[in-house]
């Protein structure tokens, strides 16, 4: 087989928990900070309420994050905290995409 | 859902966490703005007799630098978090430069005192006679500029804050000195010292209190240009689906 031949089994291969484009977006979020706030999350994710709270759980139940839960006065606020599985697991996602993707020039 | 590619959520979570981290926007305008305020007021003739609660005007301006901190505080807690908190990946580097800011502002009244001192010693200095204007002793407030020292570690989160308190107590240093401390002549107190101040003297006051007219107009054009960049921010972020 080519060096630039995609093995199918790569593909197969790729994180399904980090590949959904609303966890990825997720992720990337809560890895350039170390606390994240579910409403600014929710904003510069686009997501609803709903569907941020339903993704945030399947990436907390696969350990790619951890939830804190505050009370402000007697507001409760949520945050988000990505954990070192999940760096590794969104690292590792980035690396075997670029991998997967053909050089520049080459159809 | 329309998201933003992923190196623009990136970048605009760790710009929305500089905001919340070390970007002052807004209080660096003002801190500009007090800068340029408590340069002239005191320049008014008769700023110095001026008497409010049964104190003089100077007396408080001297508290510009807290005061400053203060309101710095209150912006915080009311600017740049309309999205909830977001902490940010500590920068050792820049944490690096933080400390070496308020370093700078420890070693420069500790250096200013020590001048101060020794323009006792040699006579270049004379202390204000007891009561002649103020109502606090002369030599004894020598101690009383190390009070700016202490809020630094906890109230100066990033460098822009750090240059404008810099500049706040620089200028409240010059006050001091003039008002409660000493002054440069060796004609008896109640003739106005700058009149008979050597040239050198002169010179150098003149360029430090333009240095602080300059960087107080770039303050406030760098603090109004941060606030609008996080206004940006915001309108940048996708709408609620």
């Amino acid at each position: 087989m080519g060096k630039t031949e995609t093995n199918p089994k790569t593909i197969l291969d790729l994180d399904r928990t980090v590949h959904e484009p609303a966890r990825l977006a997720i992720l990337t979020v809560l890895a350039s900070a170390e606390e994240v706030a579910f409403l600014f999350l929710q904003r510069v994710t686009g997501l609803s309420k709903g569907n941020l709270s339903s993704h945030t759980q399947k990436l907390e139940a696969a350990g790619y994050l951890d939830t804190v839960k505050v009370f402000q006065g007697r507001i409760p606020v949520t945050s988000f905290r990505i954990t070192e599985d999940g760096r590794t697991a969104l690292r590792a996602y980035h690396q075997q995409l670029r991998a997967l993707l053909p050089k520049e020039g080459k159809p | 859902m329309t998201t933003p590619d992923l190196e623009a959520l990136s970048a605009m979570t760790r710009e929305y966490a500089a905001f919340q981290a070390r970007k002052s926007g807004l209080a660096t305008a003002l801190g500009g703005l007090m800068a340029v305020l408590f340069l002239t007021a005191p320049m008014y003739v008769d700023a110095l007799g001026i008497r409010l609660m049964g104190r003089y005007l100077l007396e408080y301006l001297l508290l510009a630098p807290f005061v400053w901190l203060a309101l710095k505080t209150i912006l915080a807690r009311v600017l740049y978090r309309d999205l909830g908190k977001v902490k940010g990946i500590p920068d050792a580097a820049y944490e690096r430069r933080r400390w070496f800011w308020i370093l700078g502002i420890a070693l420069f009244i500790g250096a200013f005192l020590v001048l101060c001192i020794l323009g006792f010693a040699s006579g270049f200095l004379h202390a204000i006679p007891a009561g002649a204007c103020m109502t606090m002793p002369s030599l004894g407030a020598l101690w009383l500029p190390l009070l700016y020292i202490v809020p630094t570690p906890w109230l100066l989160r990033g460098i822009e804050e750090a240059r404008a308190y810099a500049v706040l107590v620089g200028e409240c240093m010059l006050w001091f000195l003039a008002s409660f401390l000493a002054f440069w002549s060796v004609r008896p107190y109640g003739s106005p010292s700058m009149e008979i101040a050597s040239t050198v003297v002169q010179i150098v006051l003149v360029l430090l209190l333009l240095a602080i007219l300059i960087w107080s107009a770039l303050a406030m054009v760098r603090g109004w240009k941060e606030h609008r960049e996080y206004l940006a921010l915001l309108r940048t972020l996708p709408r609620e689906s």
